[in-house]
């Protein structure tokens, strides 16, 4: 048994090796997991619509509110401009949800305890709204950078600023959940060693941390993917809009 | 149709049950806990990609510990303005 609280963040191939001109392109078991969190969104979503009953089914009532809740969140942060990113914007949210979720079950893996995952994530957003801004307004997106009433002196210090708080967006996006989800995963581990450490005299205390900590964790797994999904409409808002 | 009537007259009753206030606090319990784990990201990313920007310029222009100096200044000075902006946008949320 591993007691080390990072090995459950630990990659490995599962199946055979490919290697493609240099590069490592196997099959890992976060692979495997980001595979059935999609299938598991896709399975939700085909009995969800299967049976369209006027009086919903279980699976159908959960379908119908995440729709509703990511209909809603766009619409009040990003306005109807965003509508036709809903599709983008509801597979990111299920995707981040159910990644981090899955990661709640025992013996699973959490994909988006990974920076890389998450990064790749944030910078697809970061990207996507960077070339809608410019594809919406043209070269005034650039207008971005510079506030107005700010005197001629200062710019060049403002602008570089903004350039900066610009280009700290995927980072803050990326490493708000990574951290979220590493720290959490790891304190359950720490937790649940010490349950096995102090034995059955003292290994309660822990227990009932553990018990309260996953109800945490429960609760932050599903705050992250919210957040993520309601940064991505409010940067989507600025490239729409184009003021602050 | 009978079954229709039957679940609204039940919708009707649950629908009393619940107090309005318990319901209007709980909406924004979760979103004032997610603005909370937004905003501390903001200021220590921004302190990073100033950092990492100070750093590139400073293996560009061979100006060792300068570039890395200022800019990290310049990525806290974006990180405060990135959290009084979200503020900002908390305390217009509140309003409205």
């Amino acid at each position: 048994m591993s007691t080390n609280p990072m090995h459950q963040f630990e990659v490995y191939r599962v199946g055979p090796e490919i290697n493609i001109s240099g590069i490592n392109l196997s099959f890992t078991n976060a692979s495997f997991f980001m595979l059935i969190s999609s299938l598991l969104i896709l399975l939700m979503l085909f009995l969800g619509t299967k049976k369209k009953l006027l009086i919903p089914t279980k699976m159908q009532l959960m379908t119908e509110m995440s729709y509703t809740f990511v209909a809603k969140m766009i619409n009040d942060t990003a306005g109807s401009n965003a509508k036709p990113f809903f599709p983008f914007i509801f597979t990111l949210f299920m995707f981040v949800l159910f990644c981090n979720m899955v990661g709640m079950l025992p013996y699973s893996f959490t994909v988006t305890s990974h920076i890389i995952v998450t990064f790749i994530l944030a910078s697809l957003v970061f990207v996507g709204v960077t070339i809608i801004g410019f594809i919406k307004h043209g070269i005034k997106y650039l207008e971005l950078f510079v506030p107005k009433g700010v005197p001629v002196v200062l710019l060049p210090l403002i602008v570089i600023i903004e350039i900066i708080s610009y280009l700290s967006r995927p980072v803050s996006l990326s490493v708000r959940l990574f951290a979220n989800m590493m720290a959490g995963h790891t304190m359950l581990k720490v937790f649940g060693g010490f349950v096995i450490s102090l034995g059955l005299l003292g290994g309660w205390l822990p227990l009932g941390f553990s018990v309260a900590l996953i109800g945490l964790e429960i609760l932050v797994a599903f705050l992250q993917a919210y957040v993520f999904a309601i940064l991505t409409c409010i940067y989507l808002n600025d490239a729409l809009n184009l003021h602050h | 149709m009978k079954n229709l009537r039957e679940i609204s007259t039940r919708l009707e009753i649950a629908k009393k049950k619940i107090k309005p206030s318990l319901n209007k606090n709980k909406g924004t319990n979760a979103a004032s806990l997610g603005n909370a784990l937004k905003i501390s990201t903001e200021l220590v990313a921004a302190v990073l990609v100033g950092s990492l920007f100070g750093f590139i310029l400073d293996s560009w222009f061979d100006t060792k510990p300068f570039m890395i100096i200022c800019f990290f200044f310049v990525g806290v000075a974006a990180g405060i303005q990135n959290v009084i902006r979200s503020a900002k946008k908390m305390n217009k949320n509140i309003e409205n």
